[in-house]
């Protein structure tokens, strides 16, 4: 490979200063971050009383919240190792977008919950009070375990990356960040025995986070389906749940591919093959949710039985009907109908189709999580009105939106320091397409 | 011109007809319902009261009243009605002692010390029970003529059971023919025949026979059980029983889970296999990740060199 056409690729690649609009992108998120910290305050002084939740729900949108992020954050396994396991060379340009959605949404699982814990000054008490039989014991482990492996996972493909970004140090134009580099990966010297093991270390990881993002969000599913209740006494929420996460996580990537092609201009390196591509992965995906969907909520309604009534009527025809139907339409009808044709995998139409997805999917949360807490098999007696009703009060939606801005902030920041796109693996595989076609 | 005029005169006396018909009607109705009132005020339900009496392995003597009415064409069992018990006759002196029904309608005392004396005056003694007139309900008497009588539980080899019935006659006990005996097994909330037949007649001699047909049936501990010899309901007896500890069953001894390794247990007790599970899984996931940190030393030291 000619070495103008790698300084080409380079300075494509390199990360960028925030225009204009990056700017503004920036300060927007902030302030959803401050109103959030603001009303996190509020509840830290106040208590949870801030909140709407009450004895019946006592998982409001905060741990909607929280399975959205969890389900988001499988998407670092679906693109970096099974498409990776699979030999699928094209997903190389999405392999760090997909692996720093992972990070921020699975940091931002593990503060939510946190919150939701109402006393932060409790925190330890969850382990050294754990007991093992617990799924929540399990899904602290597994949230660590997970956090770990997407951090490594980002860390080794971005060393010889590094490498490039402190030769071209006066580009970045900052000495922190050029200190940070060095901190990071000075030692990256690009040999072949450093490759080897770089490359060995990510396919050991590709193959451990499989089972691990697995585990992470059937043990999700498990705080659910572990507990007698309408709508969670099921045994195929741990593949209804890994189906919806692997297709809001692929969601979410269309979404950022579009974003970092138009802010970065990265039309030739994330082109239209790649949504042609993604939005056939998210036809499948949502397909499949939507089977898991159907037997979610087809086999209870064949049956009907008069405690799940309440709770399917009421998603079916009720007081949540119009977000269930919403839902389902958004995160998955609308999407397969899109992106079914040729056409509709087009940048513009996929983007708006991974939109909706992600949109539609946090609904789909708020779905699975509230509206069975407001159906108990055995309901309190003389409890106030507003027990039976649920409506999250203005500090619990801004501390969600500040943590979905947070999630976006890291997002945002980290596409600031490091190449969004692997930049000497974009090489790598150039020169080794070269190599194929010199051969032939 | 005249037929139309007929017929409003017709409709005229139809309407001032219907006036004052409606007016007589009107006052029925009034008057009916002023009736209803007065009686429905004065109107009670009639009690049905009836006493048993109960002797408890030859030791135990209680007597139970029972209220009943029929009320919407029902009969049904009356709570909070006070019972007066008596012996022999309805005196004060007499008074065994008051209850008041339950919510099955059964009111129960024990025989005081203080009956002695009428109790052993003759072979045969009467009770009575007696409620007085309240808002709802009438008074109401019932009463039982008692003869004395006893019953015996015995075993035999080859697990065999024999319950003798004996009434006092003359100051003698005397065998009872013709009488139905329940031999049964006590267990927690009802009895458990020893074999197919729930009730065994007595012979000339009083006796009852029965085998016991019920191996491996779990006792306590030592695996005792407990056989027990009832008549019920007797018109004459009234209700008898004896009871008696046999080593028949199979020894049962309670296992409790409670602070066992379980999924349900509290914390430290999450059974074995549980925790070699998750903690094989932990170890094997974070040894991974240990060696690939391992690994970044290692990328250092090839840096560096």
């Amino acid at each position: 490979m000619e070495s103008l056409a790698k300084q080409k690729i380079i300075e494509d690649l390199l990360p960028q200063k925030f225009g204009k609009a990056g700017k503004i992108w920036v300060v927007i998120l902030l302030a959803f971050c401050t109103l959030g910290f603001v009303a996190y305050c509020m509840q830290l002084s106040k208590g949870l009383v801030v909140t709407a939740m009450r004895d019946y729900v006592s998982w409001g949108i905060y741990i909607s919240n929280f399975v959205f992020f969890v389900a988001i954050s499988l998407v670092g396994s679906l693109i970096t190792a099974v498409l990776r396991l699979s030999q699928a060379k094209w997903s190389t340009p999405l392999t760090r977008i997909a692996e720093i959605i992972a990070v921020s949404a699975i940091t931002f699982a593990s503060i939510i919950i946190v919150v939701d814990m109402g006393r932060p000054d409790r925190f330890y008490n969850l382990f050294i009070h754990a007991r093992l039989q617990s799924p929540i014991v399990w899904d602290v482990i597994v949230i660590t375990t997970y956090f770990f492996v997407s951090i490594l996972l980002l860390y080794f493909p971005l060393l010889p990356d590094m490498a490039i970004l402190m030769k071209f140090k006066d580009k970045t134009g900052m000495a922190w960040l050029n200190k940070m580099y060095a901190f990071l990966g000075s030692f990256w010297k690009n040999t072949k025995a450093q490759i080897h093991i770089s490359e060995k270390a990510v396919n050991i990881l590709s193959i451990t986070i499989i089972p691990v993002a697995f585990a992470i969000h059937t043990v999700t599913s498990w705080l659910f389906a572990t507990t007698y209740r309408p709508g969670w006494d099921s045994t195929n929420f741990g593949a209804y749940f890994i189906s919806g996460a692997f297709l809001v996580g692929a969601g979410a990537v269309v979404v950022a591919m579009y974003v970092f092609r138009k802010a970065y201009h990265l039309e030739k390196y994330i082109q239209n093959e790649h949504f042609d591509k993604m939005g056939k992965v998210l036809v499948m995906l949502a397909l499949l949710y939507l089977y898991f969907n159907v037997n979610e909520f087809l086999v209870p309604a064949f049956k009907m039985k008069k405690s799940e009534e309440e709770h399917l009527m009421g998603l079916f025809t009720g007081e949540f009907a119009p977000v269930f139907w919403f839902a389902i339409s958004t995160a998955m009808i609308i999407p397969i109908l899109i992106l079914i044709t040729k056409r509709g995998r087009k940048p513009l139409p996929a983007f708006i189709a991974g939109l909706l997805v992600v949109i539609g999917s946090w609904f789909k949360r708020y779905l699975i999580v509230t509206p069975t807490l407001l159906h108990p098999f055995l309901p309190m007696h003389d409890v106030p009105e507003a027990y039976k009703h649920y409506f999250p009060t203005w500090q619990e939606w801004a501390i969600a939106l500040g943590s979905l801005a947070g999630a976006l902030l890291i997002v945002t920041l980290f596409a600031r320091i490091f190449p969004i796109i692997p930049i000497q693996e974009t090489i790598t595989e150039i020169e080794e397409h070269e190599m194929s076609i010199t051969k032939i | 011109m005249l037929v139309s005029e007929s017929r409003a005169l017709g409709t005229k006396i139809n309407k001032r007809h219907m006036k004052k018909h409606s007016k007589i009607f009107l006052s029925a109705i009034l008057l009916q319902l002023l009736v209803n009132a007065v009686f429905a005020q004065a109107e009670k339900n009639s009690l049905s009261l009836s006493v048993g009496y109960f002797n408890s392995n030859n030791q135990t003597q209680y007597l139970i009243a029972r209220a009943k009415s029929k009320i919407d064409g029902k009969f049904q069992m009356i709570p909070g009605i006070s019972v007066s018990f008596y012996i022999s006759t309805e005196t004060p002196e007499n008074l065994l002692g008051k209850a008041v029904t339950n919510d099955k309608g059964e009111a129960l005392i024990f025989m005081p010390p203080k009956a002695k004396d009428e109790w052993m005056k003759s072979a045969k003694v009467g009770f009575l029970v007696s409620s007085a007139s309240t808002k709802l309900f009438d008074e109401a008497k019932g009463s039982f003529d008692l003869t004395k009588a006893k019953i015996l539980i015995d075993t035999a080899a080859d697990k065999k059971i024999t319950a003798t019935v004996m009434e006092l006659k003359d100051s003698v006990w005397t065998p009872v023919k013709a009488v139905d005996v329940k031999i049964a097994i006590k267990r927690l909330d009802a009895d458990l025949n020893v074999a197919d037949a729930p009730t065994y007649a007595t012979d000339s001699l009083g006796i009852a026979s029965a085998d016991f047909k019920r191996d491996s049936l779990p006792g306590d501990a030592k695996g005792n059980l407990t056989l027990i010899a009832k008549v019920e309901d007797n018109d004459l007896y009234g209700n008898l029983s004896a009871e008696k500890v046999v080593p028949w069953g199979k020894s049962f001894k309670y296992y409790s889970e409670f602070d066992k390794r379980t999924l349900f247990a509290r914390r430290g007790k999450s059974p074995m296999w549980l925790e070699l599970l998750a903690y094989s899984i932990v170890v094997a996931v974070w040894g991974v990740l240990i060696y690939l940190v391992g690994q970044i030393k290692k990328l250092k030291k090839l840096g560096v060199n």
